[in-house]
């Protein structure tokens, strides 16, 4: 008599079990974006993240080239210049009064100056921007790992589940903490062993490399840690889901 | 009595004789298949038009050295990029990918249970000649996932996990190349499919894949 039962409550409680490790072990924002769009594309957007996400448990590193494949100049896209005030009073003083606020859920929000961000420990990639137009071009980058810069305000809080960057040209990105673990993930000061270029995103800009172009934001003004994208923007996750785009470009 | 003869003619056939009726599955996915593939050309049409360019290797941007230019076909790049829609382009893609991925491992796997690839695609005696059952196999076993695999060579989340993909093709820009070059194949490959039909008769054919009669 207790065979059935046992066996029924197998068969119920594997797959909980199952579901509940990829929801609440794992985190659930690791494997979905932060909003499914309706009908047949949104199926598709989680199985696209899930599966990548799943590929990438181990955290390995994108593919890092020789010096000798770098572009340089590294080709320009979309914006090169904001026309933004604040962004043109700082790039003629040569950023030396700007200042990134990180903020939100961190223990100590502060803000830091580009001098502060360089003495950080520094890490050098050979990585390909990969646009998701299809252009592809591979550059050396110099920066701090973004993980670094939060500890820098005391690390999140329990409640973190994404980091928003903000910028000087009205874009802004969500990122969960999985991207922002990754070693790769940096923000950029330096490029082919010079100062970031103006139309390259003067003077820091984000490096994900395992997705595409318009998830590495350029001109960065601000940095927030929240528990939610709900009430940023539309609310998708960042300006391009907003617009339509896929909010996880791993594709 | 009636019971009987329906369990007669359930009975597995030893060797299914040639014949031109589908079963049921190869006739579902093949309806599900054109869906896909339709959204797929299409898509990736306007996920083309929008760079316009193809290279060789790991880099290629506009104005790197490039192995087709559509400008040097009358098409400029502001032309192709008012033409094209990448965002409509590329979620149409993935969502077509996975459905023509999904679709692709039902009819494969399905068929490798059943008996169709043997007795209709390995086997000497059936419906098909000799060309077409290789065309069939080499298009299953061998383009299609080279499709797939130059398709996610693109990616940088799938080639970050799978940097071998990177050097199986020599770089995301060969891959996407490939990719291009492949889909001209694919399209030819299905007109020849649709004149075949048509010279065998194209009502009869279609009925056929529909109703499996």
């Amino acid at each position: 008599m207790s065979t059935p039962i046992s066996r029924r409550a197998w068969l119920t409680s594997v797959p909980a079990a199952l579901g509940g490790l990829l929801l609440t072990g794992c985190s659930r924002e690791r494997f979905i974006p932060p909003r499914v769009r309706g009908g047949l594309i949104g199926a598709a957007d989680v199985l696209t993240m899930s599966t990548n996400r799943l590929l990438l448990s181990g955290q390995p590193l994108a593919r890092e080239y020789s010096r000798s494949d770098v572009a340089d100049p590294f080709p320009t896209w979309n914006q090169t210049n904001p026309r933004n005030a604040e962004y043109q009073r700082h790039a003629s003083e040569g950023f030396g009064s700007w200042r990134l606020p990180v903020g939100g859920l961190v223990a100590r929000p502060r803000e830091l100056s580009l001098d502060e961000i360089r003495r950080l420990p520094a890490r050098t990639q050979i990585t390909a921007h990969v646009c998701e137009q299809g252009w592809s071009a591979i550059g050396e980058w110099t920066g701090v790992a973004l993980q670094r810069v939060l500890e820098e305000a005391g690390g999140v809080t329990p409640a973190a589940r994404y980091v928003v960057i903000d910028t000087f040209d009205g874009w802004y990105e969500g990122y969960d903490l999985f991207e922002v673990a990754h070693a790769q993930t940096i923000l950029a000061y330096g490029l082919n062993g010079r100062d970031l270029p103006r139309g390259n995103g003067a003077p820091l800009r984000l490096r994900v490399e395992r997705q595409c172009g318009y998830k590495n934001l350029k001109f960065l003004k601000s940095i927030r840690v929240v528990d939610s994208m709900a009430g940023i923007g539309r609310g998708t996750g960042g300006i391009n889901s907003d617009f339509g785009f896929h909010w996880f470009a791993g594709v | 009595m009636g019971v009987d003869s329906v369990s007669i003619s359930e009975k597995p056939r030893p060797a299914e004789p040639p014949s031109t009726v589908h079963s049921y599955n190869v006739r579902i996915c093949h309806w599900i298949n054109l869906v896909a593939c339709v959204y797929l050309l299409w898509s990736g049409v306007h996920v083309f038009l929008d760079f316009p360019e193809l290279y060789w290797g790991h880099t290629g941007y506009r104005g790197y050295p490039a192995a087709f230019r559509l400008a040097d076909w009358g098409l400029s790049w502001e032309q192709a990029g008012a033409l094209g829609d990448r965002r409509w382009g590329r979620n149409y893609h993935f969502t077509f990918a996975w459905v023509f991925l999904i679709n692709g491992l039902v009819y494969v796997l399905w068929n490798l249970y059943s008996t169709h690839f043997r007795t209709r695609m390995l086997a000497s005696h059936s419906s098909y000649g000799t060309l077409q059952r290789a065309s069939y196999l080499v298009l299953i076993f061998v383009f299609v996932p080279l499709m797939i695999l130059t398709g996610i060579a693109q990616s940088p989340g799938f080639t970050a996990a799978m940097p071998a993909l990177l050097d199986l093709f020599g770089g995301r820009q060969t891959a996407r190349t490939l990719h291009t070059i492949g889909t001209v194949v694919l399209v030819l490959f299905v007109l020849v499919h649709v004149v075949e039909v048509a010279r065998a008769g194209f009502f009869v054919k279609v009925r056929s894949m529909i109703t499996g009669k």
